[in-house]
């Protein structure tokens, strides 16, 4: 069922009434979402074009855009192809919907993302810290964190 | 051996139930068996482990030359915890109940960087631990990153002689301050890479000597 990544872009864009937005910055075929189209995008991937495994999700702090990258690296079987959705949120509220109600294991990485970037994600079923300890203040993976615990490099 | 020590005075009445008159003659003995059986607990928590645990405890280098293969998966059974990785904040409590339940006498050896200091992770980093020194007592540091076997059989061996002479942390006064135990001067670090040199050519892994640029890197 293997296609090439042309014919699979007219499958894509097929499904999707609106343009999609595409970023060369990756390998991997990448499309940029607002994030009030994230959940309906993802579903349509889901549920029309069989991206049936969540492979990665994963957030990206930009302090100086003021934004947080979400980023979902999805997979099809049936298709055999791989796509990665790229949406920005705002930094200082960043609420995005999960979409744990699509792909289950999205519960435990966006416990993750929650855990070190402070996304807290709407709709989730059990937002709890996953790696650090509960009583934890503040976002490690932001990159204007600090703590009394972190020793500055001297250099 | 789980009598309680309520005379600091003797360090070795604890040790030997019955009567404290045979003591002074048995203590060779006792510290003589107990250096050289010295059970590790398997734990490991990052590369060391490989290294340590595996490369050391495996056929080529062989642990058991020094009575110290029995690895227990049981902190009950074991005598000797080996640090072998980074410790983070979440892993020290888990360390710090590993080591208290170990049955006395215990000793602990820290292997690599990350245990001795933190390591590479020593700056900006939010929740290493600097220094396995910070949550239980060590013994002995085995600097490397990881270090070869060789310095680890070293680190075994300087552990099993201050057994012998009665040094440890675990009698507090008798030594506070940890060994670091790096390699003696008479190894050369050219005898460590012909050794890796002869072990790689034998098995055809790599050529050793090609030159990085006809390979285009």
């Amino acid at each position: 069922m293997s296609q090439t990544i042309e014919s699979f872009k007219l499958l894509l864009e097929n499904a999707f009434s609106e343009p999609l937005t595409y970023l060369e910055a990756s390998q991997l075929l990448t499309i940029k979402v607002q994030e009030n189209q994230l959940f309906a995008t993802l579903k349509t991937l889901k549920e029309t074009l069989k991206f049936d495994a969540l492979i990665d999700h994963a957030g990206v702090d930009w302090p100086n855009e003021n934004k947080i990258e979400l980023i979902y690296i999805l997979f099809s079987t049936h298709h055999n192809q791989q796509i990665m959705v790229s949406a920005d949120i705002d930094r200082n509220q960043p609420t995005p919907p999960s979409v744990s109600s699509l792909w289950a294991i999205a519960e435990w990485q966006e416990r993750e993302v929650f855990d070190l970037l402070g996304v807290t994600y709407k709709n989730h079923p059990d937002l709890r810290r996953l790696f650090l300890e509960d009583n934890w203040v503040g976002s490690p993976l932001r990159k204007d964190y600090k703590d009394d615990f972190i020793l500055e490099r001297p250099w | 051996m789980g009598l309680i020590n309520d005379n600091p005075e003797n360090p070795f009445k604890e040790a030997i139930p019955g009567s404290p008159a045979f003591i002074t003659s048995i203590d060779k003995v006792v510290n003589w068996a107990r250096s050289n059986s010295l059970w590790p607990l398997t734990f490991g928590t990052s590369c060391c482990a490989i290294e340590v645990m595996m490369a050391a405890g495996a056929a080529h280098h062989d642990l058991a030359r020094f009575g110290a293969e029995v690895a227990r998966p049981s902190p009950r059974q074991a005598d000797l915890l080996v640090i072998a990785g980074t410790i983070v904040k979440r892993m020290e409590p888990l360390l710090k109940t590993l080591y208290d339940q170990m049955a006395e006498p215990k000793y602990v050896i820290a292997t690599g960087a990350c245990a001795i200091s933190g390591g590479p992770f020593i700056y900006d980093s939010y929740t290493t631990i600097r220094g396995a020194h910070e949550v239980i007592p060590v013994d002995v540091y085995v600097p490397g990153c990881p270090p070869r076997p060789e310095a680890f059989f070293y680190g075994l061996l300087t552990l099993q002689k201050m057994i012998i002479e009665g040094q440890t942390i675990a009698k507090p006064f008798e030594r506070r301050k940890p060994v670091l135990s790096v390699l003696p001067p008479r190894i050369k670090l050219e005898q460590i890479r012909d050794e890796l040199v002869k072990n790689l050519t034998a098995r055809s892994v790599t050529d050793l000597n090609q030159n990085p640029k006809e390979l285009g890197l």
